[in-house]
């Protein structure tokens, strides 16, 4: 078990360990810390000369993320100027923080788990990870970044009944059973599990991520063990909340963004309050990354997100007034991106979305009506229902014919890709749809050709959709007409997502449609949650989700032979730490996957435009899009990017 | 007058109190709202303590209660579990989407919103009428039928459409920044002649969008109950006995052809609050519009009803203050009398 783990790490740390050394080549020797000298930010140099702010070498860990620029192919930058992006809604800038991507651990271009906020980590058996801190790492504020933090969250935040109804979030527990936490030293922490926990670390890295840290000495103030509960108590009447508990709650807004006095990690922090129509964002000068020339990190100081509503967002970035945005931003948007590209001075970068597949339909097995449930259930349903879609004709209409035509699987060319998933019952095949739904006994049609069901209703799908998203109901229509020919009739009702959500979690629908596999470019590390019924929010089967995320409260026990599998073998990768074994259960379900049809995929690798100014340097011409792992933009790393035009560094000192 | 006021005042109250009833029950008759969809997800999660949680939310809204018991705690007449508090109190209860109360996220955005569609009202009269008056003096003439023309294309393009029309070219021509009502870097700024000026020149193609189909249909309206009027024999006198053309036309015919719009003031009020949602939302205008569709959309019960609230009492109050005004106007009129 040890045996993947160890040298894995270590392995880790050898490469750190040359990137120290390279370094200390670059600065010679006599570098205590291998590390190059430290250059004062020009951004803040006035606050630095007044006093108002300490200097550089105090700001930044003494071992700080150095980042060779050159080894990875980029150059090291310049400091200084602001880039403009857009949302669609203030709640939106939180994906900033998903795009910045300052995680404990996270994944490199190469979807490697590499250490970021950390400076390493031990995995002993799987179970037992010990974190070691940066020395000297600070908040945004510039108090220091420690051992209490984490404690802070784990046995004031997690374990706090007032905080945390529900308890310590799934990834913190191993069969319901909590970790011991300890405080090493300063900068020390181990959490140790009786057996393998695989998801930790692959969760700390996710693009929303599950801050298992929280700023103590911020905190503390708004916490009723360490403040007295009566003046919090007041303070909360103040803002007409009615508890202690729901004014932390609303101070810590870790991953939202919306506390400009709460400190971050972050490479840039907010300094806006809502509501605003212009979020400003100012580089945090604590931040760990420093390049090999000794600047830090990030190289723009400022971020501005405009909020406008999502229909203007393209003839906002058209019009020149967003220096780099992707979310938001659509297929259909492209001729009106390319159209603005010379006049403006900018390029859309066309990366393909990595996604199971764009469009995918999700046949309800848990779903309360007695005879859709007993339909949706049968594999020869589905697989008619697969058949039945010609998805070139698809992929010619709404893709441009750039999209791969099958399942709703991993991507070609990904590390666990094999060609039966994406191809197995996920061709044109109308004569053999027809076949199958007949073998069914659904041979009787009424006059105008519909099929019957048993108990002479017309065999008529209602397929629910979130309604703003016109992809989904654009292809919907298209299916509509294949799925004619084999005698089924289609009808689309769009709601709204809440609505759509809260009625697939009480099992209403009998189809939903939506986006594919969120993570198609998995590696055999990643976790495979989903493609078991572990959720209820795959739609598939919310109802096993419930069960399982409940422990058996609410929802209903899987039930059938072939889901079942996925669950055990979910259990499966969850309790060993052996690659090859990882891979195999992987592909295994990859196979149940396309086997089964439980999700019906039309067409994947959609092009996400990208709009980025001329002269933002360090960013990839080409790569792949997603929302997990690539935490949209985040492993491509966006506090490396700089200005490579003078006129755009100037540097504004606060 | 003042008895024929009271009356009115007390027939107000009783609409009021009919929309507010229909605005609650219409609001609550879709399946779950906002917060017991919330219920329904901490519910989900199966936990005594979230499932306490949830009851401490349903407990604190009062919406363990009768629908019709909710909505007397939500006008005010019934003790809630704080006690009366509700709309007549002045408590307008809280935003869910928001996490604030409805008062903050609604007063923000109530001034812009005066704003656009004062400036529309405006624009939309000082054009419509003097057109309308030309138009309807020199009726079949070339001038007359270009007004024609252009306002039927006014009246037949979808205002959305051409709000991204003139966007784009706006900021094509003459560089103004697309939506919202002024430039990004002015947002956090304190208001300086530099913002008002990007306001001002935000302000044009709202004011353009929204006011050109009311303005097309105002000139029609103006020129058809100015024609009626041109050919009675009142005005013909007028003329005969040798008045100036000018005064004649304004102090007469023009007077009686006002009537209908000042009876539409009652419609113009919630207008300037409510109207204009579909552009305000194509424009990205930071406006009351897109918040009640939000609001109305997400379930957000106390939101919605609020704003659905505030226009109907200005529906009312218009209402009355255009009866008072034809009254004061047209002679003819008299209040009160049996």
């Amino acid at each position: 078990m040890t045996a993947r783990c160890l040298p894995t790490v270590s392995l880790r740390r050898a490469t750190a360990g040359l990137l120290l050394c390279l370094a200390a080549l670059v600065t010679g020797p006599g570098a205590a810390e291998a590390m190059p000298a430290l250059k004062e930010t020009p951004f803040f140099a006035e606050v630095v000369g007044s006093g108002q702010l300490p200097p550089i070498a105090e700001r930044v860990p003494q071992e700080p993320l150095v980042v060779d620029l050159e080894a990875h192919g980029r150059v090291t930058g310049r400091q200084g100027g602001s880039i403009r992006t857009l949302a669609a809604r203030a709640r939106d800038i939180r994906y900033l923080s998903v795009m910045a991507y300052a995680r404990l651990v996270g994944y490199d271009e190469n979807l490697n788990l590499v250490p970021d906020i950390l400076a390493s980590y031990d995995v002993e058996e799987g179970r037992r990870f010990t974190l070691h801190l940066r020395k000297g790492h600070r908040w945004s504020d510039g108090h220091p970044f420690t051992a209490e933090d984490f404690r802070y969250w784990w046995e004031d935040v997690a374990l706090n009944r007032h905080l945390m109804p529900a308890g310590p979030p799934d990834f913190m527990l191993v069969d319901n059973e909590l970790p011991t936490f300890e405080v090493l030293d300063e900068t020390t922490v181990r959490y140790t599990w009786s057996k393998p926990n695989p998801l930790f670390l692959p969760t700390l890295a996710k693009p929303l991520a599950p801050h298992i840290y929280r700023p103590a000495h911020f905190l503390k103030r708004f916490h009723a063990r360490y403040t007295d509960p009566q003046s919090l108590a007041q303070a909360a009447a103040r803002q007409k909340l009615k508890s202690w508990a729901a004014l932390h709650n609303r101070v810590d807004a870790m991953p939202d963004f919306s506390n400009p006095e709460l400190p971050t990690l972050d490479p840039w922090r907010v300094v806006t309050a809502g509501p605003s129509s212009r979020f400003v964002f100012v580089r945090n000068p604590y931040y760990h990354r420093i390049d090999t020339a000794g600047q830090q990190l990030p190289y723009i100081d400022k971020v501005y997100v405009d909020i406008a509503s999502s229909g203007l967002l393209a003839a906002k970035a058209n019009a020149g007034e967003a220096d780099l945005l992707a979310r938001g931003l659509t297929m259909a948007d492209i001729p009106v991106l390319k159209q603005g590209e010379k006049a403006k001075g900018y390029r859309t970068l066309l990366w393909p979305i990595a996604r199971g597949s764009e469009v995918t339909l999700y046949p309800n097995l848990t779903t309360t009506d007695p005879e859709w449930r007993k339909l949706n259930r049968d594999e020869r349903f589905r697989r008619a229902l697969s058949l039945g879609i010609d998805r070139r004709t698809i992929n010619n209409a709404l893709f441009f014919g750039l999209g791969m035509e099958g399942n709703n699987t991993v991507r070609e060319g990904s590390r666990l890709f094999e060609e039966p998933f994406r191809k197995l019952y996920g061709t044109y095949d109308p004569g053999e749809a027809n076949r199958l739904l007949d073998e069914i006994g659904l041979d009787r049609r009424d006059s105008s050709g519909v099929r019957l069901l048993p108990d002479g209703r017309q065999l008529e799908i209602v397929v629910e959709v979130e309604g703003d998203m016109t992809m989904l109901v654009d292809t919907l229509q298209l299916i509509g007409e294949f799925w004619r020919e084999i005698g089924i009739k289609l009808f689309i009702k769009p709601q709204d997502r809440t609505v759509l959500r809260n009625r697939a979690y009480s099992g209403l629908p009998v189809m939903t449609a939506g986006p594919g596999l969120d993570n198609a470019i998995p590696t055999a590390a990643m976790p495979p949650g989903e493609l078991a019924p572990i959720s209820q929010y795959h739609l598939s089967w919310p109802k096993w989700g419930q069960y399982v995320e409940t422990h058996g409260k609410v929802g209903e026990a899987c039930d059938m032979e072939k889901p079942k599998e996925l669950l055990a073998l979910y259990r499966q990768w969850l309790g060993t730490t052996d690659e090859a074994e990882q891979e195999r259960i992987w592909k295994r379900m990859l196979m149940l996957h396309a086997e089964n049809q439980w999700t019906i995929g039309t067409v994947a690798g959609a092009l996400q435009p990208i709009v980025l100014r001329d002269g933002l340097a360090n960013f990839p011409d080409k790569a792949l899009y997603s929302w997990e792992p690539t935490a949209l933009l985040g492993i491509y790393r966006i506090d490396e990017m700089f200005w490579d035009r003078a006129d755009r560094r100037v540097a504004a000192a606060q | 007058m003042i008895g024929f006021v009271a009356r009115r005042l007390v027939t107000m109250a009783l609409t009021l109190a009919v929309i507010s009833l229909l605005v609650f029950l219409i609001i609550k008759l879709p399946p779950g709202d906002f917060l017991t969809n919330q219920i329904a997800e901490l519910r989900a999660q199966g936990d005594a303590a979230a499932t306490a949680k949830a009851e401490f939310l349903i407990k604190q809204y009062g919406l363990d209660r009768p629908v019709l018991e909710q909505y007397l705690v939500w006008i005010g007449v019934w003790p809630g579990p704080n006690g009366f508090s509700g709309l007549l109190q002045g408590d307008w209860g809280w935003s869910f989407e928001y996490d604030r109360p409805v008062n903050e996220v609604v007063g923000d955005a109530l001034w812009l919103t005066l704003l656009v569609n004062l400036t529309t009202v405006v624009f939309l009269h000082v054009v419509a009428i003097p057109i309308a008056i030309y138009s309807a003096t020199r009726q079949y003439s070339i001038g007359d039928y270009l007004a024609t023309f252009v306002g039927y294309i006014g009246l037949a393009t979808p205002n959305f459409l051409l709000a991204l029309v003139l966007l784009y070219y706006m900021n094509h021509w003459f560089g103004i920044s697309i939506g919202g009502l002024f430039d990004p870097e002015y947002a956090n700024e304190p208001w300086s002649l530099a913002k008002v000026g990007s306001l001002l020149q935000h302000l044009i193609v709202p004011t353009i969008v929204i006011g050109l189909s009311g303005t097309a249909a105002m000139i029609r309206r103006m020129r058809a109950n100015l024609l009626d009027e041109l050919s009675k024999q009142y005005y013909v006198t007028a003329k005969a006995k040798g008045m100036p053309q000018t005064r004649a036309l304004l102090k007469y015919p023009f007077r009686m052809a006002l009537n209908p719009f000042i009876a539409d003031i009652g419609n113009l009020l919630p207008n300037l609050v409510s109207g204009s949602v579909l552009v305000s939302l194509v424009l990205s205008l930071p406006t009351v519009g897109p918040i009640l569709l939000a609001a109305l959309k997400s379930q957000d019960q106390f939101l919605a009803g609020f704003i659905l609230m505030f226009v109907a009492v200005l529906t009312v109050v218009g209402m009355l203050i255009s009866d008072l005004l034809l009254a004061w106007l047209d002679p003819r009129i008299r209040l009160g009398q049996r």
